[in-house]
């Protein structure tokens, strides 16, 4: 792991270890039903503040804990046209498969690029600090991902124009 | 020291609850589920016995009366059950039979607690009532009484003063309250204490804030009545004493306690999010935290082994690699599988404690109530594991030194 | 007849339920004096920063730290303040202050950090200054100092 970016993932870890905290709680305003409290917001009481690591203005993440479910969301560096744009056709991929990747909200909250949804019955059925290696893992391999493809895209652009050009080169 | 017996109850799903019966050679425990299940102990094993099923949301607590054996459960679904053991009328065999409680109360039942008396029970309750049940003999059926001032959030947990009268209650309000709990047709009048001495129901007898505003998780008065401890989410455990009006609170560095009991009049047993039990000392003088039950030191050579994410995954194609982690996670306790290759790599963190995950209950196992000598805990790793009280390993030789380094008494 | 009747939201009328302004602490002082607090010790923060007086300058700043909703003027001001001093220091030193630090201090420390980077378009504020001081602090007060961050609701 880069030097760099070691302080950014110990900061987003022990952060989320922190709101990791999560209990069964089920809801105080309707009967019978037990929702996740960060996306209902009804029971003010219950949220806690929501926190913000961020490195740079392109790159943070933000932490809305509550009493039984924890919102992430991520915010993908993107410095130019090209990695905007992978990165907005790669996130849509992932979320369009949200249910086999069980912690992933299939929208991202406004001004990030994607975000996740961990309940109570995830830290139940899996064991917590899996989960925390999960998203740092991700957010590693996400930017590694985006700059090979925008690599292997470039690459690609090469070997277009110089076979297209070839044909003038007799 | 390492834990006097380690059981795993469950593979798959969290302990929500246990309680033992009187001589603990029987458990009901909740494995997250809406049935109580109920063990015995055969030799070194545990068997399963007896289902309890009448709920239909998940079970949230269970408690045992030692001396007229009879378990109280609640749960999500808003009631209360309380079983006894009784004759079936066509087989002639032993079953729990089940009586329904009218608790009058419209949200999850949440905390159930059997007065010291068993003549009453108290059932906390996300309708932000505590429902205060005792027997009535003419209409065969438990009624409540519902503690509702100045209650504004899902209580989390309550404890009955030895008095049989004052009940503390630890709600998501932040608070923690003393409340009395007296109803005339059970109770004799309770000779003043502490906390007051007129005491008719639902007079308030303190509330005490937590420091930092976090819900108030557990709440526990010391075997003489006297002092009132309480655990919130902001990582802090409070001691009242109501008497002179302090107040000492330990700011823990490490993740919220959820649960805590009291041992002797001098110490506590709290456990929570760090998955290990720690112990508390002090008086009316001061308070620290002496220590863990849970020698995370020993547990590294021999349970620290993992296996997962073996394979070097060198650059990453996402869907392998992260996937991957999120799969090994998904597949529980696979972090103990003894003998698999180990493969430390530098993010990937581990566990050493003997709980996997979350401590949700610690409740005294053997001794008297002035000198509990064992306790037991159960928690969201599907464990129960007894532990030796006195056998607490200073947390500077834990190796948890700058972890846990941070106490201050206020 | 109102059609969206099914859209009224009930709830609000429930009067057991704790309300967002009974949760939050205020500050004690009116704003006015709080601004006056913060200014001074502004003043006192660049006197100990010339002794060289890290310590002295962050307990200055943390303790008596405005918080609350309406004193929005002093909060700024001694986030200002704060930064200074948080990027004056060398990487070396920040795990002696930090540890010299009381515990409510620190968690005053913790509050900021988020707060800072929290803020959209910080200028003097690199990312990176507020990340070495959350590693240091995390190091020292644990992830107990992060949860209280998380639900002390006296935001500063």
């Amino acid at each position: 792991m880069s030097n760099v970016l070691r302080p950014y993932l110990a900061a987003v870890r022990s952060t989320l270890t922190a709101a990791l905290t999560l209990e069964d709680f089920s809801s105080q305003v309707v009967e019978r039903h037990n929702k996740p409290e960060v996306e209902v917001a009804v029971s003010k009481e219950v949220l806690l503040n929501p926190l913000t690591i961020s490195r740079n203005e392109n790159e943070r993440v933000l932490i809305e804990p509550s009493v039984n479910s924890v919102r992430i969301s991520i915010k993908i560096k993107q410095a130019d046209e090209i990695e905007r744009i992978l990165c907005h056709k790669f996130t849509r991929f992932m979320m369009q498969r949200a249910e086999s990747f069980i912690v992933l909200r299939r929208k991202p909250v406004k001004g990030y690029d994607i975000s996740f949804l961990i309940t109570n019955n995830h830290t139940d059925t899996m064991l917590k600090h899996k989960i925390v290696d999960f998203i740092i893992q991700f957010m590693e391999e996400v930017d590694k991902e985006i700059s090979e493809m925008k690599l292997s895209l470039n690459a690609r652009a090469r070997v277009v124009a110089e076979s297209y050009l070839s044909a003038f080169n007799v | 020291m390492a834990p006097i017996e380690v059981v795993s109850l469950s593979q798959q799903s969290p302990v929500t609850c246990h309680a033992f019966n009187a001589d603990r050679s029987q458990i009901a425990v909740s494995l997250n589920s809406n049935e109580v299940r109920i063990y015995a102990r055969q030799g070194n094993d545990w068997n399963h016995i007896d289902t309890l099923s009448e709920h239909d949301k998940p079970i949230t607590s269970i408690d045992w009366a030692p001396k007229s054996n009879r378990i109280v459960t609640s749960a999500q679904d808003r009631n209360a059950y309380v079983w006894q053991q009784t004759p079936d009328p066509q087989t002639g065999n032993v079953i729990w039979k089940p009586t329904l409680v009218l608790l009058r109360v419209n949200r999850a039942a949440t905390f159930v607690r059997w007065s010291p008396n068993e003549d009453k029970f108290a059932v906390a309750s996300g309708a932000r009532a505590i429902a205060i049940c005792s027997f009535d003999p003419e209409g065969d059926w438990w009624v409540s009484r519902l503690l509702k001032k100045p209650i504004r959030s899902t209580v989390l947990s309550v404890d009955w003063h030895p008095n049989n009268v004052l009940l503390a209650a630890g709600s998501a309000d932040m608070k923690a309250r003393v409340f009395s709990a007296y109803i005339k047709d059970v109770d004799k009048r309770p000779a003043p204490s502490v906390w007051g001495e007129k005491l008719p129901f639902n007079t308030i007898c303190g509330e005490y804030a937590s420091p930092s505003g976090g819900w108030v998780h557990s709440v526990g008065f010391s075997p003489s009545g006297d002092v009132l401890a309480f655990a919130s989410h902001d990582s802090t455990i409070n001691i009242v004493y109501p008497g002179g009006p302090a107040i000492y609170t330990i700011k823990l560095a490490i993740l919220p306690l959820v649960t805590l009991t009291w041992a002797t009049e001098e110490t506590i047993v709290a456990a929570g999010h760090d998955c290990q039990p720690l112990v508390f000392g002090g008086n009316q003088g001061g308070w620290e935290l002496n220590g863990s039950l849970d020698d995370v030191h020993s547990n590294k050579s021999s349970g620290g082994s993992r296996s997962g994410f073996g394979g070097a995954s060198p650059v990453g194609r996402l869907n392998s690699a992260a996937f991957n982690t999120f799969r090994n996670a998904a597949e529980r306790g696979i972090s103990n599988v003894p003998g698999s290759p180990t493969t430390s790599s530098s993010t990937e963190s581990e566990v050493f404690t003997v709980h996997q995950n979350t401590i949700t209950s610690v409740r005294p196992y053997a001794g008297v109530p002035r000198q509990i000598t064992q306790v037991s805990t159960s928690g969201v790793d599907g464990k129960l594991v007894v532990w030796d009280v006195n056998a607490v390993t200073p947390i500077s030789a834990t190796g948890l030194a700058g972890k846990l380094g941070k106490l201050q008494v206020r | 007849m109102e059609v969206n009747f099914r859209k009224i939201d009930i709830d609000q009328y429930d009067e057991d339920a704790l309300l967002y302004n009974e949760l939050y602490d205020t500050d004690p002082r009116d704003p006015a004096q709080a601004l006056d607090d913060t200014k001074q010790n502004a003043a006192a923060v660049r006197g100990s920063l010339a002794r060289n007086d890290y310590v002295g300058a962050l307990t200055l700043v943390l303790e008596n730290a405005p918080y609350g909703p309406n004193v929005e003027e002093a909060k700024n001001l001694n986030l200002q303040t704060l930064v200074t001093i948080l990027n004056s220091t060398k990487g070396t030193d920040i795990p002696g202050i930090v540890k010299a630090l009381s515990a409510d201090a620190q968690d005053t420390l913790m509050k900021y950090l988020y707060k800072g980077m929290a803020l959209p378009g910080w200028g003097d504020v690199s990312g990176s200054v507020l990340l070495g001081w959350h590693e240091k602090l995390t190091e020292v007060a644990g992830t107990g100092c992060i949860v209280r961050a998380m639900t002390d609701r006296k935001l500063v």
